[in-house]
């Protein structure tokens, strides 16, 4: 594995929902070991962002690289939290049932999860320190312990690359305490996340790399160089309505994005 | 009775087979139900089960017999060809998913009454039978149809043993299952080819017209019971299972009547029964929780005036008459004597011809009742800034709720304090 290769290369990465673009032609990188936090107002496509690059939402345009490969070479060294609302959490199922399935993709089809997986999901949990957790019902565990589940999870992958929606929200102060230290700590040993942040209170404290995204890039780098006024009102300030109404009238005309 | 042990003898070789296929087909409708359950497909899976009945008039009519292969055929293409058309209004028109669902359900179910009717009118001898597809009679399962149908269930089986932990992902978290390169499109085909086919294989037993209900009934009925995924496709296939053993009994016993009918009655009754009786979800055990945190609430208050009462005279009079307890704590007369008996009975107090005390383990009770009530309302005051006044009525609920870790918690966080925010003492 090439050092130098950034951990994510995005390049003229456009999508949008039924037509509608919701993101314009995005460049950018992170290198590897950043702790990276995605800012922006609601709206501004930061989940929609993370959800194409790992081609959950079909780019309409661009290319991803994941360590220099294509991402279906790099989708065993990625790892996916999704927004903790996004789920069902009355399905039947344990806390540890839950961190299992992050060891389901390395096990491929009909495989059951053996010893090792086993003590991998319970150290993962250990992690979070939800190990006295690890056999209750999923819907009895509080917001903050849910998002715990879905790190550990996460952990439980064993990937490079750690993507993540919103991991902060709606979770209780020890528990976002607990989780920057576990994030700081992956980064330390040269893992690379990258999380929707949605408090810009607490990002530059928390993150060294930020990604400044309003449906286009406003800027990405160092959050040291990155999180300048003006950037952030470039970012939260005056209403792109342009963008946005170009944005509505593709839609409504079924107009493509890009010739074809 | 004699027809009973006729039946559950099984020395009768036909009785075995339309029992064994019975019950083979609305267990594994069951198992599969469950996926379906648990994505939250419960009326797509409606809509295929009625959109199979042209598939079989078809497979009739292009055949010209009544061979349970082409039928299958036949149904399986029109159920999916429901499910394609349903996803492509979904997505491509302005329609909603619900319209889209009643819009389909009713077109194709149409259709193959039309179909059906055209078939009877037609003359064809061997078209007699087609009918009971409607309804289902599980004493036809014989022969050629048993095999057949019998196959497509284990099938259904081995696929769902198969692909557990990828159904699994697919119900829980879909956007997960992709991102770690699970071929998702592939599993959802054949979750939703299963569908299909615990359609096609409950039509001879069941009919197409109440086979959702094999589908999504006992799965409903096995999430009360257990959360445990394993747990809950094994209780829905022995649920789904004895209602079709019932089916078969009762095709039986009345050769003229449907027997789909009969299985889903059963297999509601089993679902009522755990809607109302299953421990923890059931209705009956959360009324009977309630009624007990009301009665412990009701006690409680009643310890916590004696101890007032106990207060206000510095604890120099101890004995009070029910009047003077129910100045103190008013409370609606028949819920106090209940409660009073209910006290007396595990001796928290002393009765004495109207009057009462508190006994050394209500004291303890009562004791700790006031300390948890100041202890919250110190705790309110101090670290939400709540004004005195503000804090008491909150308190009254908490009190009653606290638990023990709970307690410890708050005496270390409070510094075992003396004083509440009216200035009254804390009793330890």
């Amino acid at each position: 594995m090439n050092k130098d290769e950034p951990a994510l290369l995005v390049r003229d990465l456009t999508a949008g929902y039924q037509k509608k673009p919701v993101l314009w032609s995005i460049y950018l990188e992170v290198p590897q070991g950043a702790l990276c936090c995605i800012v922006g107002p609601n709206g501004a496509g930061k989940s929609t962002f993370i959800k194409t690059v790992m081609n959950l939402i079909p780019a309409t345009a661009g290319d991803v690289k994941i360590f220099g490969k294509t991402l279906d070479e790099g989708r065993s060294r990625i790892s996916y939290v999704p927004q903790r609302e996004s789920v069902d959490w009355d399905f039947p199922a344990s806390a540890y049932d839950v961190v299992l399935m992050g060891r389901y993709g390395k096990l491929g089809l009909f495989k059951r999860a053996g010893k090792e997986d086993k003590r991998i999901a319970m150290e993962a949990l250990g992690k979070v320190g939800m190990e006295s957790f690890a056999s209750r019902q999923i819907s009895q565990l509080s917001g903050g312990q849910q998002q715990r589940v879905f790190l550990a999870r996460a952990l439980a992958q064993e990937a490079d690359l750690y993507f993540l929606d919103e991991p902060f929200a709606g979770v209780d102060a020890s528990t976002e305490k607990a989780i920057i230290d576990l994030l700081r700590e992956m980064s330390r040993e040269g893992k690379t996340i990258i999380a929707v942040h949605h408090d810009l209170q607490s990002a530059p404290s928390y993150f060294d790399y930020t990604i400044l995204l309003n449906l286009r890039l406003i800027a990405a780098g160092p959050t040291a160089e990155v999180f300048t006024d003006k950037n952030l009102q470039d970012t939260y300030g005056g209403k792109l309505t342009l963008l946005t109404e170009v944005g509505d009238l593709m839609k409504n005309k079924r107009f493509p994005e890009r010739e074809k | 009775m004699e027809t009973f042990w006729d039946f559950f003898s099984f020395t009768d070789a036909n009785v075995r087979y339309v029992t064994f296929g019975a019950i083979l087909v609305t267990s594994s409708a069951a198992i599969v139900g469950c996926f379906t359950f648990l994505r939250k497909k419960a009326l797509v899976g409606d809509a295929v089960a009625h959109a199979v009945l042209p598939g079989v008039c078809l497979g009739f009519i292009l055949s010209g017999v009544k061979d349970p292969l082409w039928i299958i055929i036949g149904a399986f293409i029109t159920g999916w060809l429901s499910l394609l058309l349903m996803d492509q209004i979904i997505s491509k028109s302005r329609i909603k998913e619900d319209s889209a669902i009643a819009f389909i359900l009713s077109t194709f179910f149409g259709l193959g009454i039309l179909l059906l009717t055209w078939i009877q009118k037609s003359g064809n001898a061997a078209q007699s039978g087609l009918d009971q597809f409607l309804f289902g009679k599980a004493a036809a399962l014989v022969g050629n149809d048993l095999i057949v149908f019998s196959v497509v269930a284990i099938i259904l089986i081995v696929l769902v043993v198969l692909f557990f932990k990828e159904f699994q992902l697919l119900a829980f978290n879909k956007d997960f299952a992709q991102s770690m390169g699970l071929p998702i499109k592939l599993i959802e085909f054949i979750s939703t080819s299963m569908t299909v086919l615990a359609v096609v294989a409950g039509i001879q037993a069941v009919g197409v017209v109440l086979m959702a209900a094999m589908l999504i009934t006992p799965p409903a009925a096995a999430r009360y019971w257990t959360n445990n995924l394993q747990k809950m496709l094994l209780l829905a296939a022995v649920f789904g299972g004895f209602s079709g053993l019932a089916g078969a009994y009762i095709s039986y016993l009345a050769p003229s009547m449907p027997t789909g009918p009969w299985i889903v009655v059963v297999v509601s009754l089993i679902a009522f029964f755990s809607f109302f009786f299953a421990p923890e979800k059931g209705i009956i055990p959360l009324a009977r929780l309630q009624k007990r945190n009301q009665q412990k609430i009701t006690d409680e208050n009643i310890l916590k005036g004696l101890y007032h009462l106990r207060e206000d005279e510095k604890h120099l009079k101890q004995k009070f008459t029910f009047d003077e307890l129910l100045e103190k704590r008013p409370m609606h007369k028949d819920r106090f004597h209940k409660s009073i008996k209910r006290l007396s009975r595990k001796s928290f107090i002393i009765l004495d011809n109207h009057s009462l005390d508190l006994s050394e383990s209500g004291l303890v009770v009562a004791k700790r009742v006031v300390k948890l009530h100041r202890l919250w309302e110190l705790y309110l005051s101090e670290f939400l800034n709540k004004t005195p006044d503000q804090v008491h009525d909150e308190a009254e609920t908490i009190e009653h709720l606290i638990t023990p870790e709970l307690e410890r918690q708050l005496e270390v966080r409070l510094n075992f304090p003396n004083k509440d925010p009216h200035d009254e003492d804390i009793p330890y």
